[in-house]
């Protein structure tokens, strides 16, 4: 159906259009955030993206006006958005990055988003679980410059457990773009406890040096910034015997890679230790 | 006796008190106590102008000493004198009777009022490259040429004045050079010794001779600074580069002894002749005759203010693509480390828009030097001071109040009709142009005055020494003798008054939502009852968000004073008469004194800062922030300011980000940025009041995040993490 509208008619849900962005793929970027998830991550920072349609939150400060996550936009409304940093993109680098919740989900919208900057020179990025049906990714591969492609815990039986799906449609899609030669930058979110076990980490650096290709991962420590959120919009937080990483454990997983760098292909590990 | 005269007697008379004892240390000297009653082109924190008279200062010094009956009546008759006699109240006298109404009161500090006077000789940028190729006895040998060579009594009264005034400078060496003589027999210590005799020796050398080294240099123009009491020094890296590299060459000096001197400069800029608003330095820009040399001077001026942790003086950096990059990069190591200069200054929009605003050619344009809070003069050869303050939210207030400060309940602007009669934004509109232009025109002409009444008093001496076209014409420099006689109007409020208005458009004639009556109603009620109205005032566009509906009122609101002001300088009989919206504590004077406003702004409440969004309104992120900032068009103004404030990871690990940033913001047509790191005291802050920063990103983990959005507690680790980084 949608396919039969013109393209600029196309709509979405978006919950937050994030101008000035700066760790959302290179360069300085806008990053668009669609609603819609179909993974539970047990650290979820953003419950606000998991459904597909708007909701209502209570406000940050008492007495405000409540909030409402997810808004209809067309295509033109959010490219109008997307356009007006287009000399930050050329300066820096950047351009414009989709995220989520999973920005396939709403499938026709993300497409429609990734052709139209594409075919407007500004570099898109695709921030992805990478939980979609391989066609959907073959399709949006040509107007992607680069995915951000999650790499949340290794194993079956533990994936399923910290995100509600198994892992093995995700790493099929990410073998078959990386063979398909998609710039592809890892993004791996480490919880003290939770995924960052000796196994982890080896597999993250297996991974790696089974794919020179690879533009690189970038290490995201767990914060618990988002979970008033939670209360927010009254879902339950999410029980997570964690906290976030202090130094020694921030230490012992640079260390780890820094070790694990001498066999080469682990030079584009970089971590977002704040 | 003549002016020039009179003037030469009142420095002689106020030289013995001036000077302030050189002190143990010292690498160079010079500091001052201003007297009360003297000469001078401007004060620190008051009014003044030439003749000044700081009676309340004098006041207050009675009270605490106990005079006899007949020394006081002498001191009381002599107050009564200045009451009249000091140049400030001649101009005050000489203003026809329209501009006296229009501007009824001088304290605007503490009056509720649309625009005010400040009466004041500002931002003199004198020729040092000339004083230090002549030296003093260059100087003299020049003047007494002319004043053999003219027949011209004026001009031959005028350098007769100035030699005396010479004088005094060469005494005021062998004042410090006796003084460090004396101190150094006195200290009994070898190094110590050896430091204040050759500070006796540079000083009675420089007496007889140009200048040969920086030290010299250094010492013979701050010297000259404090004689002629202005408070700005041009473009430093042009006048002391080539002695530096001279003497790096010869090895008089090394670079760390180099940069010592810097620092002993600064030190005495802040120490001896504190001055927050001004003490401008410039470095870097177009139009450096040995710019290798500049550019050398430049990097140590950058890391004399990078390591000598003063808030002085401003140092500020012009850049132009195609300049040496050492210069921008040291300047974002000092600015990444919390150092708030230099301040930055874009040689390729502003010189072009110099051309236009003053209407020069790109030679004089590429001479421009901001002083004090950010106006624009041209170096040596404009003044441009700022004589005159308006509010804009002010103005809008009486606009929309037919006349009246409801604040005062006084009748002060013109009556451009009962808003509830409004049917358009337009009747709205020419209402607030009315009472701003009104205010313009009184300004300019006052502004004028204020010249004529300086140049028939005094020739201000030092400072006609080094202004181009003085000597040559031989007249003073407010006598005829300045070569661009300009003047500049500071302006505040104009965001406030751009979202009111806007907000205004938006509800009342776009949405129809509520009337103007309702609006004002709530505005003097200070929104008590009226929440949910003032809700839809905030949540109207606002400037800062790169929204072009609110950006384009910004726009109609800085063209229309921008332009009302510009077109007054042919009328007035000035070379140029231009806005400046500059960054002080004014904003926060005059917002006491304004009610709630249309943009949801309460009563006594700051107004926005220069031409800065108000504060937590711009939501949308840094690159939407400056898109707003370059819309403002800086061609038709003399300067205006830009506050930006980045987190310091901004300055290390995302460095290539910020640099992309700001090469965008300037090629877009930045003019200026004053770059700051946020700091314990900015997160605090947004702890207390969140409505005030809503802008401010932070770095949580993998994420950026608006920092009022988070928790206590994440907020609290963030903190903690700020203060060690």
């Amino acid at each position: 159906m949608n396919d039969l509208r013109p393209a600029n008619d196309v709509r979405g849900i978006v919950f937050d259009i994030q101008r000035g962005a700066m760790h959302d793929g290179p360069g300085i970027r806008t990053t668009v955030f669609l609603k819609g998830c179909p993974l539970r991550c047990a650290w979820c920072h953003n419950p606000e993206s998991r459904a597909l349609q708007p909701q209502e939150a209570d406000p940050v400060r008492p007495g405000d006006p409540c909030v409402i996550f997810g808004q209809e936009m067309t295509l033109e409304d959010v490219m109008r958005e997307v356009r007006k940093d287009r000399i930050y993109y050329q300066k820096s680098g950047g351009g414009l990055t989709l995220s989520g919740g999973e920005p396939t989900v709403q499938f026709e919208f993300c497409r429609a988003l990734l052709r139209a900057a594409d075919r407007e020179g500004i570099p898109t990025c695709l921030d992805t679980c990478g939980y979609n049906s391989p066609e959907k990714f073959l399709d949006l591969l040509p107007s992607v410059r680069l995915f951000l492609w999650d790499y949340k815990a290794t194993g079956q039986t533990l994936h399923e457990e910290l995100t509600g799906v198994s892992p093995e449609l995700i790493r099929k899609n990410f073998e078959m773009l990386y063979e398909r030669g998609a710039s592809i930058l890892i993004r791996a979110p480490l919880v003290p406890g939770i995924n960052d076990s000796e196994e982890h980490l080896m597999a993250l650096a297996q991974l790696v040096r089974d794919h020179p290709r690879l533009v690189g991962i970038e290490l995201l420590p767990y914060h618990d910034a988002g979970l008033s959120k939670f209360d927010r919009l009254h879902m339950p937080r999410p029980i997570l015997n964690t906290r976030p990483p202090d130094e020694d454990t921030k230490a012992r997983w640079r260390d780890f890679f820094r070790h694990s760098g001498t066999s080469g292909g682990l030079a584009n590990i970089t971590s977002k230790f704040a | 006796m003549g002016a020039p005269e009179k003037e030469l007697m009142m420095l002689r008379f106020q030289f013995r008190n001036l000077l302030q004892p050189v002190k143990s240390g010292d690498l160079l000297t010079g500091r001052i106590q201003r007297p009360l009653i003297g000469f001078c082109p401007e004060l620190r924190y008051q009014s003044g102008l030439g003749y000044v008279c700081q009676e309340d200062e004098i006041r207050k010094a009675m009270a605490q000493m106990s005079l006899k009956p007949a020394r006081r009546e002498q001191v009381m008759e002599a107050l009564e004198f200045w009451r009249t006699e000091s140049t400030q109240a001649r101009t005050r006298a000489a203003c026809p009777a329209w501009v006296n109404e229009t501007l009824s009161s001088d304290d605007r500090l503490l009056e509720s009022g649309k625009a005010f006077c400040l009466y004041r000789m500002g931002g003199t940028q004198l020729d040092y490259g000339k004083l230090l190729e002549l030296g003093l006895p260059g100087l003299r040998h020049e003047i007494e040429s002319r004043q053999t060579a003219t027949s011209d009594t004026e001009a031959r009264e005028l350098f007769g004045a100035m030699l005396g005034a010479l004088d005094l400078l060469a005494e005021s060496c062998r004042y410090y050079a006796t003084q460090a003589r004396g101190l150094a027999a006195d200290c009994g210590d070898a190094d110590l010794t050896c430091t204040l005799s050759r500070l006796a020796e540079m000083l009675e050398s420089i007496i007889v001779r140009a200048p040969a080294t920086l030290r010299e240099a250094m010492q013979l123009m701050w010297l000259y600074v404090l004689m002629s009491g202005t408070w700005n020094y041009g473009r430093m890296d042009v006048y002391f580069g080539p002695f530096l590299s001279r003497d790096l060459e010869n090895g008089v000096l090394t670079v760390p002894e180099a940069l010592e001197l810097v620092k002993a400069l600064w030190r005495l800029m802040k120490d001896g002749n504190e001055c927050q608003h001004n003490n401008r330095v410039y470095v870097g820009g177009k139009g450096r005759p040995d710019e290798a040399s500049a550019d050398r001077f430049a990097l140590l001026a950058m890391e004399a203010s990078r390591t000598v942790h003063l808030n002085q003086p401003q140092l500020s950096l012009r850049f132009y693509k195609g300049q040496n990059p050492m210069l921008m990069d040291k300047a974002l190591e000092a600015l990444g480390e919390g150092c708030t200069f230099p301040i930055l200054y874009n040689d390729d929009v502003n010189i072009p828009a110099v051309m236009h605003a003053f209407r020069v050619s790109e030679a004089e344009a590429m001479e421009y030097v901001p002083f004090g809070c950010g106006e624009y003069v041209l170096n040596h050869r404009s003044v441009g001071t700022p004589s005159g303050t308006i509010n804009l939210t002010k103005c809008l207030e009486i606009a929309l109040n037919n006349g009246v400060d409801p604040v005062t309940g006084r009748e002060i602007g013109l009556r451009t009709g009962d808003p509830e009669t409004f049917d358009t934004f337009e009747q709205l509109w020419e209402a607030y142009r009315a009472q701003v232009d009104r205010c313009v025109a009184a300004l300019a002409a006052q502004e004028k005055i204020e010249y004529d009444v300086a140049g028939t008093t005094a020739p201000f001496l030092f400072l006609s020494m080094l202004y181009d076209d003085c000597l040559a014409r031989g007249r003073g420099i407010f006598s005829g003798g300045v070569r661009y006689l300009g003047g500049t109007l500071e302006s505040y409020g104009n965001t406030n008054a751009a979202n009111s208005l806007a907000a205004i458009h938006e509800l009342v004639f776009r949405q129809k939502k509520y009337t103007l009556p309702e609006i004002l109603a709530a505005c003097r009620a200070n929104f008590e009852g009226y929440e949910h109205l003032r809700q839809d005032l905030l949540a109207a566009p606002k400037y800062g968000n790169d929204d072009p509906v609110a950006d384009a009122m910004a726009v109609r609101v800085h063209e229309h004073i921008c332009h009302s002001t510009r077109d007054q300088a042919a009328k007035v009989g000035l070379d140029s008469y231009l806005t400046v919206i500059i960054n002080n504590a004014m904003n926060v004077t005059f917002g006491r004194q304004v009610s709630a406003s249309p943009d949801g702004r309460l009563r006594g409440e700051y107004l926005a800062n220069a031409n800065n969004p108000f504060p937590g309104t711009d939501r949308q992120g840094v690159t939407a922030f400056l898109n707003s900032l370059v819309k403002l068009d800086p061609a038709i103004h003399a300067g205006a300011v830009q506050n930006m404030k980045f987190s310091r990871s901004m300055f290390t690990t995302s460095l290539p980000k910020l640099k992309a940033l700001l090469d965008a913001y300037f090629a877009q047509g930045g003019a200026q940025a004053m770059l700051n790191v946020v700091n314990r005291s900015d997160l605090e802050a947004a702890m207390h009041e969140p409505e005030k920063w809503g802008h401010l990103m932070v770095r949580v983990g993998g994420f950026s995040a608006r920092f009022i959005d988070l928790e206590p507690d994440v907020q609290r680790e963030i903190l903690k993490r700020t203060l060690n980084e």
